[in-house]
């Protein structure tokens, strides 16, 4: 709670800051994450402990760890000033999952055993959430960068005032963040397959769930290549990631409440 | 012994009068010792740079310190400016003026950096030559500490108020650097000879050069270290450039949508900016609807320059507090020092 409410005050700071046409450094909007992501750590490490096994079990701890992955890459890559305001975009996402994963439905009481059993299984989800974690970063990129285009093709002095880096930059920076994310969401598929033996002897399963994530995965994929194969860079590649993480975002509740391998 | 400011500049005296003062570095130093031996200064730092000319002096006890504007006049054999054109400011004036000078704000571009380190350099000569004593070197340490006081704390050195400058940001809005970036310049003219140094001075290394005018091209692009290319075959380059200066004096376009489309494809969709500062204008303005494609004319590059400028102005009466408030400590520490002498807050005697 402590942290969603320091990812709302960022939110009301990113207006600030875009009133000024981000011409305003945005250490302030750094603080309040750094402050946010501490009480963040804090609660997600006492959960673990407490459940003595990694927070990923549920769709509330999902989000938790997603919106986590985003503000603590977020954290590291704003050391440089050059993309500081990078949380300044990202302050509304952290704040609209916070508040939704405090949604009491998503946190049921628990009962005897987890979703997820054992190592792998944790390093599975956990791979598989951080991949997520890095298309939202990487959709916060491409949402400055479509702004920068915008402001320099309809030459609004903003452009040019304010401190968001140079477009260029920000295109590598979402392409780079996908890219990564979609190495994670590999090695957390490809391990699911080992899981799915282990447990069922098969290497495959039609559920629901792995479809979907397969889905995402061609998503990205094809993103991807879009980007690297046929040089389909810029504003469609921007879009892209947003739309592709807009997805994921509305999909990924209902998906995971259907009944499907992980509620086995 | 008060420190005074005798001097003329663009705010007073024309460029046909400041040019007969204008002294260069070798000349100042004899200038300045006989200056010293004539009993008229204690201490003295001559600034001569294209818009001014002052003498920064400590004069002794008991001379008539108005004497030193006989400096600019007949006793040294050149035709004396007019009485308006010549300034001579005391303490605590001359200080502010000194602060002033070294920030910027005195300058004919409001806020510009080149004329502090015009300052520096004319201190550390007379520093280098004895000519400076405890005031002068106090007063001046002063100076640089406030200018770089204003810079960090202030907005009065922010951005660009140049075309060229300005392009130079645009091209930083887009690109992470300019150092691999191939430059065109079409159109040999004035304006984009200044736009492509300043591109130049920010680390782009290729420059091409097409004019109407074979010879001029190839003699800019020596000067500019880049090569030139025949005006018919400009369009042929066009695949590896990222950034175009546009200034001929064609009286249609030389670049339509029609054309850079399909150079648009073959270059991967890389983002292309395009300056324009024809009048009339080289580029159709519906390129501007091609992706990846960023053009501004010179009604928009000065429109942003404006801007610029309007907020250096904004920040002029911050930064004088500033001045004002160094000013009066400087004045404090120099009137305590044993043996400062010193006027008593006279305000300012100016030309009259």
């Amino acid at each position: 709670m402590a942290a969603v409410i320091f990812y709302g005050l960022s939110t009301l700071y990113l207006v600030f800051l875009w009133r000024k046409g981000f011409r305003e450094d945005n250490r302030v909007n750094y603080g309040l994450l750094a402050g946010g992501v501490i009480f963040h750590t804090m609660a997600m490490v006492g959960r673990g402990f407490s459940f003595s096994r990694c927070p990923v079990n549920n769709l509330y701890e999902m989000m938790v760890f997603i919106s986590w992955t985003i503000v603590t890459s977020y954290l590291a890559i704003g050391l440089w000033s050059r993309l500081r305001f990078l949380g300044a975009f990202a302050s509304p996402v952290l704040f609209g999952m916070g508040v939704f994963a405090l949604m009491p439905a998503l946190d049921p009481p628990r009962g005897d055993s987890p979703n997820f059993a054992g190592g792998w299984g944790s390093l599975h989800a956990t791979l598989i959430l951080l991949a997520f974690g890095a298309f939202g970063l990487s959709s916060v990129a491409a949402l400055m960068y479509l702004t920068q285009v915008h402001d320099l093709k309809l030459h609004k002095a903003r452009a040019i005032f304010s401190l968001l880096p140079p477009i260029q930059r920000l295109e590598q920076v979402a392409g780079g963040l996908l890219g990564g994310g979609f190495f994670l969401l590999t090695a957390g598929l490809l391990i699911s397959h080992l899981l799915l033996k282990q447990r069922d002897g098969n290497l495959w399963s039609a559920d629901p769930q792995i479809l979907w994530s397969y889905f995402v995965w061609l998503l990205y994929l094809g993103l991807l290549m879009m980007r690297w194969w046929f040089a389909q860079g810029g504003k469609r590649f921007a879009w892209g990631t947003i739309a592709s993480f807009v997805f994921v975002l509305l999909t990924f509740w209902g998906v995971y409440l259907l009944p499907g391998i992980h509620q086995r | 012994m008060p420190i005074i400011v005798a001097g003329l500049s663009h705010h007073t005296a024309p460029v046909t009068v400041r040019e007969r003062f204008a002294i260069s570095e070798a000349a100042a130093v004899p200038l300045l010792q006989q200056l010293k031996q004539s009993g008229l200064v204690e201490e003295a730092v001559l600034l001569s740079t294209c818009n001014r000319v002052e003498i920064y002096a400590v004069t002794p006890a008991g001379r008539p310190w108005t004497a030193l504007r006989d400096f600019f006049g007949a006793g040294n054999g050149l035709q004396p400016p007019a009485e308006s054109e010549v300034y001579l400011l005391q303490e605590p004036a001359s200080l502010e003026h000194l602060f002033k000078v070294a920030c910027g704000l005195d300058s004919l571009v409001l806020g510009e950096t080149e004329i502090l380190g015009q300052l520096k350099k004319a201190y550390e000569l007379s520093l280098h030559q004895g000519l400076t004593g405890a005031n002068l070197n106090k007063a001046f340490q002063k100076a640089f500490h406030v200018a770089k006081q204003v810079r960090s704390e202030t907005n009065i050195q922010r951005g660009s108020i140049s075309v060229g400058s300005v392009a130079v940001e645009l091209a930083e809005k887009i690109f992470n650097s300019l150092e691999d970036r191939q430059v065109m310049v079409i159109g040999a003219g004035e304006t984009s000879e200044k736009t492509a140094r300043a591109l130049l001075s920010r680390g782009a290394k290729s420059i091409i050069v097409s004019n109407r005018s074979h010879e001029r091209a190839v003699a800019l692009a020596a000067e500019l270290g880049g090569r030139a290319v025949h005006f018919e075959d400009w369009a042929r380059e066009f695949e590896k450039i990222d950034i175009v200066i546009s200034s001929t004096s064609a009286p249609h376009y030389v670049l339509d949508r029609p054309r850079l489309e399909p150079v648009m494809k073959s270059r991967k969709q890389r983002s292309l900016l395009l300056i324009d500062i024809a009048v009339p204008r080289d580029i159709e303005p519906e390129v501007n609807f091609l992706e990846n494609v960023f053009l501004y004319n010179i009604d928009d590059l000065q429109g942003i320059a404006d801007e610029y400028l309007k907020l250096r102005k904004a920040e002029v009466s911050e930064c004088e507090k500033i001045i004002q408030e160094k000013a009066r400590g400087l004045l404090e520490s120099l009137r305590a020092r044993p043996h400062s002498g010193g006027g008593r807050g006279r305000t300012a005697l100016e030309a009259s």
